[in-house]
This record gives structure tokens, C-alpha cells and sequence, in this order.
């Protein structure tokens, strides 16, 4: 026997040994080498690569971060300019987790957006889309709690602001506020359970989420833009003949992809890491102090479109005891809420924008176009015309749901092609 | 209805009312862009924060020795002009033997510009006028009010208020209008520097990291064409 099959039988011996009792193989081919996706898609279906890839930065750079944080009221904002200054790299680090969080939601929106257009969280894929939404609020919960640890103007005032939302709660609000405290008042007792929050609890929560998500796209099989079902049609070896194997097709169209998502986040790390104030938010560069008030409270751009709408509820029910806040809360909450249950409000008998009829496409342009507008006001202060809009854009944000059921069912859709 | 909606994107934009971007009284700021790759104007800048600046502000996150390494600065020159005090070690904070909470309310000046902007900061240091109603005997359009006095008036001259609310030289100082604004440059340079010390290196070397993705892409999507082929 010469060396080399020598060599080769020796691999595929251990190999057997490790699969008889761990099932590396199987896995590999099963999510891997064997595991079909549609031939053409477009660069909407890259998204979900580049969040694992920002979800690895921030896990690193996070990592990174901790050695040197104090999560105490004395030394949290000094240990921020210490990392920034005295450790090696240490600007690196906290200007690529600042920007990798801007980058995940970034990338979330459109990851999520795709969603929406080719109809994704359609049957079956109801519990990747439910997987997703669940996401979607561990990383809101994730950022909320993140911004607050460097413990500076706006991490602080911003803070209390969302605070204050649960006090604002009927009978229970201000003890749950002060429940989450830890306080009466936002202290250092606050900043050090939302450190081990923001570290421990919800990154452990989102890995499980993140690998339940891509399980339950494997068992499904992933969709494309066309919304064809490539299972129909088969070879004689039963891959799909619309298909391709995840390895080397897939991964290696999302190399480039990468490629392109760290020349964009690197030009920001090294050459506007504050993004103009919208990144990092001057106040924050000042010790939080809770005697001195921000002029204007804005939140980080990626809230931007959700405070808008918390801002939008000026008015309460006062016969039922709800406070214009409360109310504000309320539908603030249902807007996040409302597209977990998308799945179920569409009842088209396409999944692709493409072939869906006009209703389906004016409430995706009335969505979007509501979405941003929300966003750039929430960054604005209020005035009377801006709430006014405000409002406007809050009902068309709603209007593509509720209304979902309806013109999803009456409108008239284009036959959808058999094959890619 | 779909052209309404269209609309509100642009509309959004125009109702950004003038008042957001107000600078103090001014409409605007004056525009600067700090850059702090021009190690002479730091160690300029860092001459007249030294003269002017430090008897009452801190700089209490920025080191000695750091400042040392970063602005090119001898050692003897350091030691002997510029800390000037033997009990102070180079790794000290930039604190002067100030006391910690300053008694005309003078902050610490790392990270002010941070916060402020480095625009706000050069108009600030320029927009100083005569007023007999403070108790400094000036005010300030940027920052009315406040309580700094004109510290800089020796190298600007005096200015004063008109009534249509500019501002005029009254009495020349001992620098141009032109020296003394590229004096604020260099001033508010050396500030920026202080507020992030790392920018130097980070605005030096990002270019390396973004050049080295572009043949990273270039290089993985001739690989993707190749399996691309495969496929098609
Ligand atoms: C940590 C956050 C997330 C990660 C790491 C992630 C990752 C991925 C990956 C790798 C894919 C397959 C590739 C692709 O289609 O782009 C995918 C697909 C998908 N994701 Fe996510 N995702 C995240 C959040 C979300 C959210 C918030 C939603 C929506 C609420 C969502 C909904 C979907 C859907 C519906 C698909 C299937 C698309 C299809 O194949 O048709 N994901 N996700």
C-alpha cells in the first residue's frame, strides 16, 4: 500500500470512528455539501450571511471590551476613554462594536425587508420568519442595553426615557420600574444588571435563536425571489434540478458579499466612526449626570422610526385610565408585535412581490417609504407638523398589515412560473 | 396616492427647519474640519493651550508621555518647559495642579470637542465681544453668557457688537485676522487630538485595511465566477 492511501484510510477510518458516535459527516452533508439552495437569487438573500458575520464581530469585539469595562457608576464612562486611549487596539475594538451595532441593524432591516417583498415567512417557513421576528426583539433589548453601559449623557437620558414607559404602565407601572432599576432612580445598580444582561443573557439567547432560525430554513429549504418551488422538480439523484449545493455555490457567492460589507464598515470604523453624531451621539462623550438634562433626547438612528412612532400617540383614553404615554407604549409595541403574526395575514396564493397584485405592491412602497420618513423624524425634536406627520406615517406603517388580509385575498396575481 | 406618498420623503427633508443647526446666536457654526496629521500646528496648538488655556482648564485624560510620543517632543523640552515641576511624572495626567471641580466652573477639556464639535469649538474662540454687562466684561455669540473671559483678546484685539449683530474690530492685537483664525486651527487641532489621541493612527492606517478588502473582494468574486460557471 503506498503512503498515501495509507494516509487516506487512516482519515476516513477515524472519520467512522467519530461518526459513529458523534454524526459530523451527516451534519456536514445534510446543512453543507448536500443541502440544496435555489440556483438564482439576488443580493437581498446575502443578508442573513453578512448577520452571522457582524454577530461574530460583536461577539469578538464584545469579548474584547469586557476585560477592560467597570461596570460601576465611578468607573464606567473612565474605563470607556481608557479602552479608547491606554489599551492597545482599544479604540479598534469599541469603534468596530459601536459600528457593528449599527451594522447589524442595518442589515436586520433589509434581511427582514426581503422577508417581506418575496413573501419568505410564507408556509412553511412560518417559524423561520417567528425565529427571526424573535431576534429582531433581542437585539432591540441588546442595543437598548448596550448604549446604556458607557454611561454617558445620552446613554443615561435616553435610558430613562424607555424606563419610564414601564412606569407608565396602569397600577404596576412605577414598581415594575423600580423592579427593573434595581433603584428609584437610574444608578449604577441599573448599569451593572444590564451589563450582565447585555453580555450573558441575551447574546446566550440569541446563539439558540440564531441556530434554531437557520435549522428550521434547513428543514424547509430556503426560498428565491421568483417565489418558485424548486422540490418540484428533481434529478435522477433527487437534488433539486433549481438547486445547487450550499457548498461551494452559496458560500462562495457570499465571500464577496463579505468582501464588500467590510470595505463599507471599515471606511466607517476608521474614518467616521460617530457617523456625523448618528453612531455615537456627542452628548455621550460627556459623564452621564443626573442633574443636567440633554437639551434634545434622540435615540440612535436604528430606534429612530420606532420612538417617532412612540412620539406619534399624543393623545390618551382617559375614561379607561390610559395615558397618552401609555398609549404610546402600547402601539409602539404593537408595531414590532404585529409582524410576528405576518405569516398569517397574508393569505395570497403567491409568495413573490413579483407576482402579486397592485394592492400588494403600493402597501410595500407605503411601508417603506413610511418607515424611513418615521425614522429621520425620531431623530428630530417635535414640533406640530412633524407630529402631524408623524401620525400620518404610524397608520400607513400599520395599514400594509391590517389591511393584509383583505387585499391579499382580492387582488389579482400573475401565474408563477414552474421552473427558475 | 402613490406619488402623495413619494412625496412625504422629500417633505420630511424640508420641514428640517432652520433653529436645529443653530450655532448659539449665529445661524450656523463656521465650518472646520480639524486634521491632526499636521504634527507642527499640534505642537502650535498645543503652545497656546499651554499659555492660555491651562490655568484653568484640565486635560485629565491625557497623558504626559503620550503627548510626548504623539507631537514629537524631546524629552528635555517636556521635563523642563513644559511640565515644569519635578513631582509630576511624565505618565501623569494633563491636570496642571488644578483642583478637580474648577471655582469659575472651567471644564475639563479632553473630550469637549467631542461634545461640542470642532466647528462650534473655532467659532467659539473667535466670536468673543466686549460687554460691559458681564462680569468679565465680554460676551460670546456662540456661547452667550458664558462665564470664560476673553483670554485670547491680546492676540485678536478687542471686538464689539454692532447693532445689526455683527461683530467689529475695534482695536487691532498683536496677530492679523488671518494669523489669529489659523492660530484657532491650530488650537482647535491639538484639542481634537486630545479628545481622541488614537485618530491619528486610526485616519493614518484605515486605508491599509480597506485597500487589503478590496483585493479581498476583487480576488473572491473572480472565485465565485468560477463556480458561478458551474451552475448556469
Ligand atoms: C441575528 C439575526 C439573524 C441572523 C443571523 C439571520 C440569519 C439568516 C440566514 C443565514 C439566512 C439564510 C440566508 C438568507 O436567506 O439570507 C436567513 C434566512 C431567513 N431569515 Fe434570518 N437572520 C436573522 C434575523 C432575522 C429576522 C429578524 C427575520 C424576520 C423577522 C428573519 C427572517 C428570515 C427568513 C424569512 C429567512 C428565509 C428566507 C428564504 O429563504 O426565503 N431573520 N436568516
Amino acid at each position: 500500500m503506498s503512503e498515501k492511501e495509507n494516509s487516506k484510510s487512516f482519515m476516513s477510518s477515524m472519520m467512522s470512528w467519530i461518526d459513529r458516535r458523534f454524526p459530523v459527516t451527516e451534519n456536514l452533508e445534510r446543512h453543507l455539501t448536500k443541502h440544496p439552495v435555489p440556483k438564482k437569487v439576488n443580493f437581498y438573500y446575502l443578508f442573513g450571511a453578512l448577520l452571522m458575520v457582524v454577530f461574530m464581530i460583536q461577539v469578538i469585539t464584545g469579548i474584547w471590551l469586557m476585560m477592560f469595562y467597570t461596570n460601576t457608576e465611578e468607573g464606567a464612562f473612565a474605563s470607556i476613554e481608557y479602552i479608547m486611549r491606554d489599551v492597545e487596539y482599544g479604540w479598534l475594538m469599541r469603534y468596530m462594536h459601536s459600528t457593528g451595532a449599527s451594522a447589524f441593524f442595518f442589515l436586520m432591516y433589509f434581511h427582514m425587508f426581503r422577508g417581506l417583498l418575496y413573501g419568505s415567512y410564507q408556509k412553511p417557513k412560518e417559524l423561520v420568519w417567528l425565529f427571526g421576528c424573535f431576534l429582531l426583539f433581542l437585539l432591540m433589548a441588546e442595543g437598548f442595553l448596550g448604549y446604556v453601559l458607557p454611561w454617558g449623557q445620552m446613554s443615561y437620558w435616553a435610558a430613562n426615557v424607555i424606563l419610564s414607559l414601564f412606569g407608565a404602565i396602569p397600577y404596576i407601572g412605577p414598581d415594575l420600574q423600580v423592579w427593573i432599576q434595581g433603584d428609584f432612580v437610574l444608578s449604577g445598580i441599573t448599569l451593572s444588571r444590564f451589563f450582565a444582561l447585555h453580555v450573558v443573557v441575551v447574546p446566550l439567547l440569541m446563539i439558540a435563536l440564531v441556530v434554531f432560525h437557520i435549522f428550521a430554513l434547513h428543514e424547509v429549504g430556503a426560498g428565491n425571489p421568483e417565489g418558485v418551488d424548486i422540490e418540484k422538480h428533481r434529478d435522477a439523484k433527487g437534488m433539486p434540478l433549481d438547486g445547487a449545493p450550499f457548498h461551494p455555490y452559496k458560500t462562495f457567492s457570499a465571500l464577496p458579499a463579505m468582501g464588500i460589507f467590510f470595505i463599507v464598515f471599515f471606511a466607517i470604523v476608521f474614518f467616521a466612526p460617530t457617523g456625523g453624531g448618528y453612531l455615537i451621539e456627542k452628548p455621550n462623550f460627556e459623564e452621564a449626570n443626573f442633574l443636567k438634562t440633554p437639551d434634545h433626547i434622540a435615540p440612535v438612528w436604528y430606534y429612530a422610526p420606532f420612538y417617532s412612532i412612540l412620539r406619534a400617540v399624543t393623545f390618551g383614553i382617559p375614561f379607561l385610565g390610559i395615558t397618552s404615554k401609555f398609549l404610546g407604549f402600547i402601539i409602539f409595541a404593537a408595531s414590532i408585535a404585529i409582524l410576528f403574526v405576518v405569516p398569517w395575514l397574508d393569505r395570497s396564493n403567491v409568495q413573490s412581490i413579483r407576482y402579486k397584485g397592485i394592492y400588494s405592491k403600493i402597501a410595500m412602497i407605503l411601508f417603506a417609504s413610511s418607515f424611513i420618513t418615521l425614522g429621520y423624524l425620531g431623530t428630530k425634536p417635535v414640533n406640530e407638523l412633524r407630529t402631524l406627520i408623524a401620525q400620518i406615517c404610524t397608520i400607513f406603517y400599520f395599514a400594509p398589515f391590517i389591511l393584509m388580509p383583505i387585499y391579499t385575498k382580492y387582488e389579482k396575481t400573475l401565474e408563477v412560473p414552474e421552473r427558475l | 396616492m402613490k406619488k402623495f406618498l413619494i412625496l412625504l420623503i422629500p417633505l420630511s427633508i424640508f420641514i428640517y427647519s432652520a433653529g436645529e443647526n443653530k450655532c448659539g446666536s449665529l445661524e450656523k457654526c463656521d465650518y472646520y474640519s480639524a486634521d491632526v496629521h499636521d504634527t507642527y500646528s499640534l505642537q502650535r496648538g498645543l503652545g497656546i493651550y499651554m499659555n492660555y488655556c491651562s490655568t484653568c482648564h484640565t486635560l485629565e485624560l491625557l497623558r504626559w508621555n503620550r503627548l510626548q510620543r504623539d507631537l514629537d517632543i524631546p524629552e528635555t523640552i517636556l521635563i523642563e518647559d513644559l511640565i515644569a515641576n519635578p513631582d509630576i511624572k511624565i505618565a501623569d495626567y494633563m491636570t496642571f495642579g488644578l483642583p478637580e471641580v474648577s471655582a469659575i466652573g472651567a471644564p475639563d477639556l479632553t473630550l469637549r470637542t467631542r461634545v461640542r464639535g470642532e466647528d462650534w469649538i473655532y467659532t467659539y474662540l473667535r466670536t468673543f465681544y466686549e460687554d460691559p454687562e458681564q462680569l468679565t466684561g465680554t460676551n460670546n455669540l456662540v456661547y452667550p453668557g458664558t462665564s470664560m473671559p476673553n483670554i485670547l483678546v491680546g492676540l485678536q484685539g478687542i471686538q464689539t457688537l454692532d447693532n445689526d449683530g455683527t461683530i467689529k474690530l475695534k482695536s487691532e492685537g498683536s496677530l492679523s485676522r488671518a494669523e489669529f483664525d489659523d492660530s484657532m486651527k491650530d488650537l482647535v487641532n491639538f484639542l481634537a487630538y486630545a479628545s481622541e489621541p488614537a485618530r491619528i493612527t486610526r485616519e493614518k492606517n484605515g486605508i491599509f485595511v480597506i485597500l487589503f478588502f478590496i483585493i479581498f473582494t476583487a480576488v473572491m468574486w473572480l472565485l465565485y465566477r468560477e463556480y458561478a460557471k458551474e451552475i448556469k
